[in-house]
């Protein structure tokens, strides 16, 4: 097992791009050699070691390696982006992108995550212990694909564009949810525990369940009497008929 | 005395072509065609609010200085800063904006447009969708049916309905008003609605759910719909589903009420899907409502240039896009920025609180022809030319039809575009130096 | 004065029939020259493949590209062909680039000079949106531009066919090319973009347009007329209507045969005819859907008035954007992708809609076959254009793979041994055995361009010429294309050195420098009395139906870096 522990020197407002953090580029790495790692910091690139205190123990495989961040990082950028295997710990609040692309592994949030977590994911989990921002598990501007596979769990809130173009995978939310959930969804599978506003507008493809209270449920479903889910039975819709969905929609 | 003909009017994104302007010693003394605003601005009635000379702030004065040494100091604070926003560029001309994009590429800033705060939400939308549009003429002379969606053009674009559409008379469309219908949907009634055929009140913040409806009666759902949508009966919107769909030719003209309101870029996603279904049964197009007369230009010079229409992160060295993350008010609401170049926009009347209180503590460098809010946060003012009278240049209507502006009449001020060569020129060489 | 002296180059120039010869190569002051003086700077080509510099007669490169871009922000971070596409940041020598289908305009320029391409012909330019067009080539280096003009759907172009007034048309036209400062007359689906004014398409060249009582085929030769009248440099270059059809073919036929009895008025073809992949399909819908190369390339092999470019397809995403506009609404009705449209008052319409083209899919795989059974079967690569109609049949970044497609059977085996057997079915390609050779690829990249658009100082090397040349680093003799074509692909892919006007622009595949290109535009000569009769009628155009003035129409001459203004004398 190799650990590496990372907490920032001095807090910062200018966002640190952290797309070199994660287990694929520490696995076997020394203290030393992971201080030199080069992380853009504004328009300017510096080694990680001016930013962060880092403290390697143990020298091992990508599967085998952990990050823990200790504090607040919540301008810290894109740790995790497209990370294989391994797994990342934050202690804190973490800043946009945390462990988009990623295609493996782990990351655990012990604090509150910006927008755009776990953005485009492949694979792998990621568990959020806090709330998270705007369009967790979505596409970046102009795609048609969002979170493709792994899974995501919010144990707090999110807010707007929850799963937007998702096309495969899991996301599940206990608390509430912003507007617009699912939104253009073409696969994969939503639930959410609280409430949320206009679920799955132009679902193309698969399942949204929602627990808690719905308000501006779209025009654009029809209702097709109800659908049981491990005991709970649930009003059941289809659509979006406006793109010729075949998305099933279950509200308590 | 010269008098001359087809001048632009440089003040909203109707960008008015056919403005006569009579010039007696170098100052503008009739003006014929133009609008109660465009008038206004031609015949200098913002003049009491021009910056007179460069200044910079000394122990919180601002003290007048030569254009070299505002210049100068402006260079400074940007190759010293690690994030600079630099934001506006709307009222001015192509030409200017792409020596600011340079700028912007050179000191790996952020650089983005009033689109932050008006129709930033149609860029996204489009990049949902796409933009199925038309030139203004195209309304003009074919669209028997003109919806007025969120804008109010009688007050924000005044010539507009009697030059591009409700009014305008055409190749198939010779009879004018009498043979369009005009609709307007809108949270209130307003002069603009009060002129139309049909007004259709929603419910504040519920447009999405109008589109939506109306795309399921377009689309042969209207089983889904229930007896109300955003406070409209159902009744009354199978009947304005039955208007666009029997048209010939349907605009529908967007405002800031659809793309500032709740569910903001989904609104004009779902208009630009509604716009397809449409075609289904005639023919229908989009159009936003742009507000400053060059905001559309901003969005495609940059697009050339950089890829993306706004909000464009050079901090990597080469352009990054997200708003959300890279919009001006963005960066200013996380308090990202450690410096600000603010030109021909006013972010400190127009922006959140938040993100006004973050501008008074960075150096902030303003360039622009008149004294706003935004001079009184500014570090540096440098002021420029007003572009359509005293400079000349392109701008970009609101249908991405450019235009070329004239000078009319001569300026002891420099123009934004030499502004800005003047800058990068500076800044180039104090990186050399240093 | 300076001098460039290229030792031993393996020079291969079709126009003088110099096939792979080992020779000097001497420039002055941008110009191929006879000799230079023992002052000239050296540049050794030995071993390396020399050629006058690439010349992309049809692409979208400049204007509605932009909508492109717009819509897709997602193709900014796409590098599918590295070095030649994705996110680049900016040097002391270059602009940041960015995007793969849809670059900005700096990595437009810089890729197509590390490919060897020196001159681009942009597409399609909407009269009323010129100025964009050219504001755009300004912002594009190292390339010299041209851009044709949209004249298919335009209400004058159309009443003065109807109303029989040929010199006013040519009239027009002649000011059409001034008010946009474009090179020559584009018809997009003649007719169809007016009929798209009312969501509607025409069905084929009889087909008449709405309001206007004409028809496609005489749209066509009304232009033609017009377009010989005043010996434009370049014939009329034609989208055939029914683009994207199957059975389109006939239509395609049927539009070729329309100019059989034209007769050109200078030393060049009567008729272009562009991306005849795109309308070269036969069966009845897409489940019946086979190539219709072979009738289109019977039909060529037997016609000598025509030349045409391939519009070949390049699997991946693609970006499709015409003056069809309703081609594109239907494409994005039938593909689910997003959709822009730009229909230009009085004048056309236009379409942008992305897709991405999978060798999975067999139409797909047969659209890819066409292409390349066009450039094959067509046996006078004379009257071959190599082209992808970039980005609509994929990006320009793509042509070095293309060019193996041309120069290897083994090669196309490769790509058509993952294809289905209904796509097998429905392409002749896995018959071909032909494999063109260095020489026939100039041809169709730089030798018949100079021809087609008259342009005698481009696409050769002859003494006089402009001192465009490409050196790529692989001698013919010495590699077998049609089994080695990585190698052909990788020197395509960035040359040893690229020269514009003489100066080294691209050295080693990397940009050098970043000199300005010259724009060209067509002035042709029209009678005063005719000008001013035409004049009338589109005054009141101006008067009663645009929405901007005349006199802001016309680009300016400031919008223009380094104009050079061919003129022509119309004939009356």
């Amino acid at each position: 097992m190799q650990v590496v522990k990372l907490s920032l020197k001095k807090a910062n407002k200018i966002p640190i791009e952290a797309d070199n953090v994660n287990p694929d580029n520490f696995a076997g790495k020394t203290t030393e050699e992971i201080k030199a790692i080069p992380v853009l910091y504004g328009n300017g690139q510096c080694p990680l070691g001016d930013l962060f205190n880092v403290e390697a123990e143990g020298s091992d495989s990508v599967e085998n390696t952990k990050i823990v961040f200790e504090g607040d990082v919540s301008r810290v950028k894109r740790i995790g982006q497209n990370m294989s295997a391994g797994e990342i710990e934050i202690n804190g609040n973490v800043d946009m992108h945390c462990g988009s692309g990623m295609k493996g592994g782990k990351v655990v949030i012990n604090g509150d995550a910006d927008s755009w977590l776990g953005c485009e994911m492949a694979g792998g989990e990621i568990i959020l212990n806090g709330n998270a921002s705007y369009y967790v598990g979505a596409g970046y501007r102009g795609e048609s694909c969002g979170m493709r596979g792994g899974k995501i769990t919010v144990n707090g809130n999110t807010k707007d564009y929850l799963g937007e173009h998702m096309c495969g995978g899991e996301i599940l939310v206990k608390g509430d949810v912003g507007l617009l959930p699912a939104i253009s969804n073409n696969g994969g599978k939503i639930v959410i525990e609280g409430k949320a506003t206009m679920p799955a507008s132009e679902m193309k493809n698969g399942t949204v369940i929602i627990n808690g209270e719905v308000s501006d449920l779209l025009p654009s479903y029809k209702e097709e009497g109800t659908e049981e889910v491990e005991g709970v039975t649930y009003r059941k819709f289809v659509g979006d008929v406006n793109v010729g969905g075949k998305g099933v929609l279950l509200i308590k | 005395m010269p008098v001359i003909k087809d001048a632009v009017c440089s003040l909203c994104g109707s960008l008015c072509d056919d403005i006569t302007v009579t010039v007696e010693d170098n100052k503008i003394t009739k003006i014929e065609n133009a609008c109660i605003l465009g008038h206004s601005k031609f015949v200098g009635m913002f003049e009491h609010d021009r910056i007179e000379t460069p200044m910079i702030r000394k122990d919180g004065e601002l003290v007048p200085v030569s254009y070299e040494e505002a210049i100068e100091a402006a260079a400074k604070i940007l190759v010293n800063s690690r994030r600079t926003l630099s934001y506006g560029w709307c009222s001015t001309s192509c030409e200017a904006i792409s020596g600011a994009i340079k700028l912007a590429e050179e000191t790996g800033s952020v650089i983005d447009s009033t689109a932050n705060v008006c129709h930033g939400p149609s860029a996204l939308a489009a990049q949902e969708k796409g933009s199925p549009s038309a030139s203004l003429g195209v309304i003009k002379n074919r669209a028997d049916v003109i919806v007025f969606w969120g804008c109010n053009p009688v007050h924000a674009h005044p010539r507009h309905m009697s030059r591009y559409s409700s009014f305008s008379k055409g190749f198939f469309t010779e009879k004018g008003r009498k043979a369009r219908t005009m609709v307007v949907i809108d949270v209130r009634k307003t002069d603009t609605a009060k002129l139309a055929d049909k007004y259709v009140e929603i419910e504040q913040g519920s447009d999405l759910l109008l589109i939506t409806a109306l795309r399921s009666i377009v689309n042969g759902h209207e089983d889904v719909i229930p007896e109300t949508v955003a406070g409209v009966p159902k009744a009354e919107l199978l009947e304005l589903a039955e208007t666009l769909k029997n048209a010939k030719f349907v605009c529908i003209f967007f405002g800031m009420g659809v793309t500032q309101s709740r569910s903001k870029y989904k609104n004009g996603d779902a208009v630009s899907s509604l716009i397809s279904d449409l075609n289904q049964h005639t023919k229908a197009v989009m159009i936003g409502m742009r507000g400053h007369y060059n905001v559309t230009g901003f969005g495609q010079v940059a697009t050339w240039e950089t890829g993306f229409p706004m909000a464009i992160d050079f901090a990597k060295g080469y352009p990054y896009y997200n708003p959300g993350e890279t919009g001006a008010n963005d960066l200013l609401v996380r308090e990202e920025p450690d410096a600000a170049i603010i030109a021909a926009a006013d972010a400190g009347a127009h922006f959140p609180q938040k993100a006004v209180r973050h501008l008074a503590r960075i150096p902030v460098i303003q360039i622009d022809p008149y004294a706003n809010p935004t001079t009184e946060l500014a570090d540096v003012v440098i002021p420029s030319a007003i572009v359509g009278i005293e400079a000349e240049g392109t701008a970009y209507r609101m249908d991405a039809i450019s235009l070329r502006m004239k000078k009319l009449i001569d300026s002891k001020f420099k123009t934004d575009e030499e502004i800005v060569k003047d800058l990068t020129t500076k800044v180039r060489e104090l990186k050399r130096g240093a | 004065m300076s001098e460039i002296l290229i030792k031993n180059a393996s020079v291969c120039d079709p126009a003088q029939g110099i096939n792979c010869e080992t020779m000097d190569i001497c420039i002055r002051d941008g110009k191929i020259v006879d000799s230079v003086s023992g002052n000239a700077k050296v540049i050794d080509a030995e071993g390396k493949l020399t050629m006058a510099g690439g010349f992309d007669g049809h692409t979208h490169s400049a204007g509605k590209i932009n909508v492109g871009r717009f819509m897709n922000p997602n193709d900014a971070r796409k590098n599918l062909v590295p070095g030649l596409s994705g996110q680049v940041a900016r040097t002391e020598k270059t602009r940041a680039q960015v995007g793969y289908n849809t670059p900005n305009t700096y990595a437009i320029g810089y890729r197509y000079a590390k490919l060897g391409y020196t001159t681009i012909c942009e597409a399609a330019i909407p009269l009323l949106s010129a100025r964009h067009t050219h504001e755009e080539f300004k912002e594009i280096p190292i390339l010299d531009k041209m851009g044709l003009s949209l004249f298919g759907s335009n209400w004058q172009v159309m009443e003065y066919i109807r109303d029989k007034e040929p010199e006013k048309l040519a009239a027009y036209i002649a000011w059409g090319l001034k008010a946009s400062r474009g090179y020559g007359v584009k018809i997009v689906n003649p007719g169809g973009g007016e009929a798209w004014g009312w969501g509607k398409n025409v069905s084929g060249l009889y087909d008449p347009v709405p309001n206007f009582d004409v028809t496609p085929a005489e749209i066509l030769m009304g232009l033609v007329e017009a377009n010989e009248r005043l010996q434009l440099p370049h014939s009329v270059h034609v989208h055939c209507n029914n683009l994207g059809k199957p059975g389109n073919y006939a239509t395609t036929i049927e539009t070729m045969k329309l100019f059989e009895k034209v007769k050109p008025s200078r030393d060049r073809q009567s008729l272009h005819v562009t991306h005849v992949q795109f309308n070269a399909y036969a069966g009845t819908s897409w489940r019946d859907f086979e190539t219709g190369a072979p009738m289109v390339s019977d039909y060529i092999n037997g016609a000598d008035h025509l030349t045409f470019d391939l519009g070949q397809v390049i699997f991946g995403p693609a970006v499709t954007m015409t003056a069809d506009g309703p081609v594109e609404y239907a494409n994005s009705r039938m593909l689910h992708e997003k959709w822009s449209n730009q229909d230009v008052e009085l004048e056309d319409a236009s379409g942008v809609v992305p897709l991405f083209y999978s060798p999975k899919s067999f139409v797909n795989a047969v659209q890819w076959a066409i292409g390349l059974e066009l450039a094959l079967l067509v046996k006078d690569p004379w009257k071959v254009m190599f082209t992808t109609d970039s980005p609509n049949g994929g990006s320009f970044v793509n042509y070095p793979e293309a060019f193996t497609y041309l120069m290897s059977a083994k090669r196309r085996a490769e790509v058509i041994s993952g294809f289905s057997k209904m796509a097998l079915d429905r392409m002749v390609l896995p018959g071909i055995d032909r494999e063109l050779d260095f020489y026939e690829l100039a041809v169709m990249t730089r030798s018949i361009q100079s021809k087609i658009y008259s342009r005698p100082e481009k696409g050769n090397l002859k003494v006089g010429s402009d001192a465009d040349i490409a050196i790529y680093d692989i001698l013919p003799g010495q590699i077998d294309p049609t089994t080695e074509y990585e190698k052909v692909k990788k020197a395509f892919s960035g040359t040893a050195y690229t020269l514009k006007d003489g100066v080294v622009v691209v050295k080693d595949g990397e940009i050098e420098a970043t000199p300005k290109g010259r724009i060209y535009w067509v002035n042709a000569k029209v009678p005063a009395n005719i000008d001013s009769a035409m004049q009338k009628d589109i005054d009141l155009k101006f008067k009663k139906y645009y929405t901007v003035s005349k006199s802001n129409y016309m680009v300016e001459d400031m919008y223009l870096e380094n104009p050079v203004e061919i003129g022509t004398e119309g004939v009356f």
